[in-house]
């Protein structure tokens, strides 16, 4: 027991000292780094439902749904927090709604790790192209030329995979989310 | 390798040049080539390192006396890991939106072969002032080879430079940037080309110009 102290204090010492030192990085810095989080969020609600000044967070078959309200009280659109599979890890995003739940207003990947310089460009303008597509019937990738009247997409050239992961996220929020937004209102 | 010769500013200076730890000894290729698409997450990758590599070889140098030889692979483990961690926590909080892009690379800092290394082969037997010179050393270093490779990877597959564009827009527009730069294959070829110019000068100094 004695050799075994004389061996080993210094590394039980530097356990407490340094778990400590963990607990408080930990304590000062956690409310910032959940701020930081739930800011993302916040800005993709703003550019996914357009001119609202309140929400209100609702649960609908398992995500997160923000009725977006103007100051009258009239439904102005809605924010779906969706995650699904993506190509590396999983893909986050937040899809907009029009207040039926018929038309897509918008979309915004906030959580995502695909291929730097390809599949990321999800993040960016490529996002844009959901944008008045019609949320009653699945949404097409294809490639090249698309044509937004048959509610298709066009895929990032040499990132298929991804396009198609975040077109099925979004057609698995307008399925099974779509439908239930105008009996909440 | 100067280790224990010199005077401390020379231990300071072979970290950056002589005995740079990418460019020279080769180690850490993880994070050089998985982060260096562009020069913002190279810089703050470098910045991590050096943080942990600093407060690693200043934790081991102080307690050099006390560490028991058999223990000493565990006491370094678990002092990185805890820097690392409050390095991650840091830039969670500090830069949100760099720390999603580096991803799992920042707690793979924990693993990275040149913080162990300067621990093992300096902070263990030399003084404090010694060992922070190499930790600093060796970080500006490693920042140094990345940031290199951030540059030549972010101009030529993305037209620009920390997100503003130094080439024509036209290069970008008409498709003309490298993407190959921005993906793993371009992170081979400029480490490949770079190590390759960086032999070709030591072997220059080594022989007095002749190569």
């Amino acid at each position: 027991m004695r050799k075994f102290v004389a061996e080993s204090w210094l590394v039980l010492v530097l356990g407490v000292v340094f778990a400590c030192l963990l607990a408080g990085t930990q304590t000062q810095l956690s409310a910032k780094i959940q701020a930081n989080q739930a800011k993302a969020l916040e800005n993709a609600i703003a550019e996914v439902v357009p001119g609202f000044d309140e929400k209100e967070q609702l649960e609908i078959d398992g995500n997160r749904v923000f009725k977006c309200v103007d100051g009258s009280g009239q439904v102005v659109g809605w924010a779906v927090d969706a995650t699904g599979s993506g190509f590396i890890d999983k893909i986050r995003l937040v899809v907009g709604l029009s207040p039926d739940g018929a038309t897509i207003t918008g979309l915004k990947v906030i959580e995502d790790l695909e291929t730097p310089g390809l599949g990321n460009k999800i993040e960016g303008e490529w996002a844009d192209q959901y944008e008045t597509l019609d949320a009653t019937r699945p949404i097409v990738r294809v490639k090249g030329e698309r044509h937004a009247a048959d509610n298709e997409i066009s895929a990032i050239t040499g990132a298929t995979y991804s396009s198609d992961y975040v077109t099925d996220i979004v057609n698995d929020v307008t399925r099974r989310i779509g439908p239930k937004l105008a009996e909440q209102q | 390798m100067a280790d224990g010769n010199g005077s401390n500013f020379d231990q300071f200076a072979a970290g950056v040049f002589s005995n740079n730890p990418v460019l020279v000894q080769l180690l850490g290729m993880c994070p050089t080539l998985a982060v260096t698409n562009s020069v913002e997450n190279a810089l703050v990758m470098g910045a991590a390192v050096t943080f942990v590599v600093v407060m690693s070889n200043l934790i081991t140098s102080l307690l050099r006396n006390l560490i028991q030889p058999h223990v000493r692979i565990l006491i370094f483990t678990l002092t990185i890991a805890t820097f690392v961690t409050i390095a991650d926590m840091a830039l969670r909080a500090y830069m949100f939106d760099v720390s999603k892009k580096l991803g799992a690379f920042v707690p793979l800092i924990i693993v990275n072969c040149i913080i162990i290394c300067r621990a093992e082969v300096v902070a263990i037997k030399c003084s404090v002032s010694r060992s922070l010179a190499d930790a600093f050393g060796m970080g500006l270093g490693f920042t140094m080879a990345l940031t290199i490779l951030g540059i030549v990877r972010e101009i030529l597959g993305a037209g620009t430079l920390l997100k503003q564009p130094v080439l024509p827009a036209a290069f970008v527009e008409n498709g003309h940037n490298w993407v190959i730069m921005i993906l793993p294959p371009g992170a081979f070829l400029t480490l490949g080309v770079v190590v390759g110019v960086v032999n070709h000068l030591r072997s220059r100094k080594a022989t007095g110009g002749v190569a």
